[in-house]
């Protein structure tokens, strides 16, 4: 637990000095309108899904991330969206079609969709965060008129993290050195160790809050410097839906077929 | 307790959605009334530990659903409905954006399922009335009120997580048995997160009585909780009747929404498909499975025509990648 709390704490670290090269409003929206559009394709046609695959890929590469990084990135939920539908092949036996007389049922062409699904959402919110940073999110979000209290609360839950993971730390190291090598928590401990936890980083955060007022902090983060909606980013913009809007409506399955056969 | 994309139709996170945004907006206008210097670090702290207590969870398998405590009523209890409501949806957003936990689209239905029932419903007209329904604040009521209002809380939000599933029709599952697995792996949940609630807040009142919240000076309460929280009931009414219009319409989504307004517009529901013919790509093959090993090699081609064409822009990334490493 304590160790996993310190993996956490270097993982945040290195998370503030990745992405945000390109912050541009306009990726939230793209993003949001490809997550519509993967979501609608219906589940029983996991042929059309996978054409949706094309964003990802020319996204990451256009933008320079790397179709592979965003692969590697998004394949870990994998496990998880195999727990979600795995009563799909189960309960579902209807025969959708059968390959060299071996019948596949209904519930696994679900379940293919499930995990196409899965995997290609997470790739367009991983492209999005990549490119505009962590932080970059928060004021993008702030830019397209989301309650400045909402963004404010984001940005100091993000920050705050901090705060929770080195009390926590200190408060392992102080245990472990006087344990005397116990290295266990017992049960009945943690009630004190979690309440004490809360009490002693909520007085840390308000002086930190009080430093932050006292150098002229009004309530509102300011905005970090966001491109506009300028020629380029309508562009790019208009591009993108265009893009999206014929991987989702045309079939090109279809086509494609044509074209072998022909 | 989070939604994936995988799980939610366009249409139900939509609604859900919608019935979100309108939440935050009242949300976001009465937490500016709280009269309370410390609020702002207060949200931001306990935000940061609700985040970090949510880290412990599990997937309930089938559910597509994850398993773990929500924090509403602890949040409730300190900060009041509102700003517990904002800070409950600032640590979903943050999952969903940083540690992609629950869909970005399925963010609504998130915010509806553990943030507005924990902290808007099951805290106000269950942990307040227990824990103020006397004299004197005895630790009892703090322990009643927290398992009470934790469990009802979670079941509520396992109830809309059944509902919004088979309304999106993703799930083999029946409703019956989903519902059943749900609120049983909820009830274990919420019990535990309603005594792991009480015990934190038992030692906080001892030792800062003052962090709790005051539910008799803070005003924004008294509109929840006072004469006026029939209010809140009906903003519940309307938005149950909002999400019961996008359900009937989500119901009959065969096909679905977009395909049904393209089919209106020209007449079916693929564009540019009707004047080819169906043939088959893979004679023996069904079109399912030839599409998708079509699509697999079709995808592959383009990942390598891509990442040739643009190698050099990658330089940026893998450098930054580097220093981090």
């Amino acid at each position: 637990m304590a160790s996993k709390i310190e993996k956490i704490y270097m993982a945040l670290i290195a998370m503030e000095k990745d992405g945000g090269t390109d912050v541009s409003p306009s990726i939230l929206v793209i993003t949001f309108l490809y997550l519509v559009a993967v979501l609608s394709v219906p589940l029983y046609a996991p042929q059309k899904l996978i054409w949706l695959a094309a964003y990802p890929i020319i996204a990451s590469e256009v933008y320079g991330i790397g179709y592979s990084r965003i692969l590697y990135r998004s394949l870990w939920i994998l496990p998880l969206l195999a727990i979600i539908g795995m009563f799909n092949p189960i309960l579902d036996h209807t025969e959708a079609f059968r390959i060299n007389g071996l019948l596949i049922s209904r519930g696994w062409v679900s379940f293919i969709s499930i995990l196409l699904r899965g995997v290609l959402a997470l790739q367009a919110v991983v492209i999005m965060v990549t490119l505009t940073g962590f932080l970059g999110v928060f004021n993008l979000m702030m830019r397209l008129g989301f309650p400045k209290v909402l963004c404010t609360q984001l940005l100091l839950t993000y920050r705050y993290l901090f705060v929770i993971m080195e009390e926590a730390i200190n408060m392992k190291r102080a245990r472990d050195s006087r344990g005397y090598g116990r290295k266990s928590y017992p049960l009945g401990m943690w009630g004190r160790f979690i309440g004490q936890l809360l009490i002693r980083s909520t007085q840390r955060s308000i002086r930190i809050h009080r430093a932050m007022k006292a150098r002229g902090f009004s309530g509102v983060f300011p905005l970090v410097s966001i491109k506009g909606w300028d020629k380029k980013a309508w562009i790019t913009f208009f591009g993108w839906i265009i893009v999206i809007v014929l991987l989702r409506f045309v079939d090109f399955s279809y086509y494609f077929k044509a074209l072998i056969r022909n | 307790m989070h939604m994936a994309d995988a799980l939610v139709s366009p249409a139900v996170a939509g609604v859900a959605g919608v019935a979100a945004v309108g939440l935050i907006a009242v949300a976001s206008h009465k937490v500016k009334e709280i009269k309370r210097d410390d609020i702002v670090p207060l949200m931001g702290v306990l935000g940061a530990f609700v985040f970090a207590a949510q880290m412990i969870n599990f997937t309930i398998p089938g559910t597509g659903s994850s398993g773990h405590i929500i924090g509403g009523v602890l949040l409730y209890a300190l900060v009041g409905p509102w700003a517990a409501f904002i800070t409950l949806c600032s640590v979903l957003i943050i999952q969903c954006l940083i540690f992609a936990d629950g869909g970005m689209l399925a963010l609504g239905c998130n915010i509806i399922n553990m943030a507005a029932m924990s902290c808007l419903v099951a805290a106000p007209l269950i942990y307040k009335r227990i824990y103020s329904g006397g004299r004197g604040h005895a630790k009892w009521r703090i322990w009643v009120g927290s398992v009470t209002a934790s469990v009802i809380g979670l079941e509520l939000g396992a109830l809309l997580v059944s509902l919004e599933t088979e309304l999106s029709g993703v799930t083999a599952l029946p409703f019956g048995n989903f519902l059943g697995l749900m609120s049983s792996i909820h009830l274990v949940i919420g019990i535990c997160e309603g005594v792991a609630t009480a015990v934190v807040l038992t030692f906080v009142e001892s030792y800062n009585p003052d962090m709790l919240f005051n539910y008799f000076v803070d005003k924004t309460d008294r509109k929840i909780n006072g004469r006026r929280w029939k209010n809140v009931i009906w903003a519940f009414v309307v938005i149950a009747i909002i999400m019961a219009i996008g359900f009937t319409w989500i119901a009959s989504e065969n096909p679905d929404g977009l395909e049904w307004s393209i089919g209106k517009i020209t007449g079916d529901t693929e564009l540019g498909v009707a004047s080819i013919p169906s043939t088959a790509f893979m004679p023996d093959y069904d079109s399912t499975f030839a599409g998708i090993v079509g699509g697999l090699i079709v995808m592959v081609a383009l990942w390598g025509i891509c990442a040739i064409i643009f190698r050099k822009r990658r330089v940026a990334y893998s450098s930054s990648e580097k220093k981090n490493d």
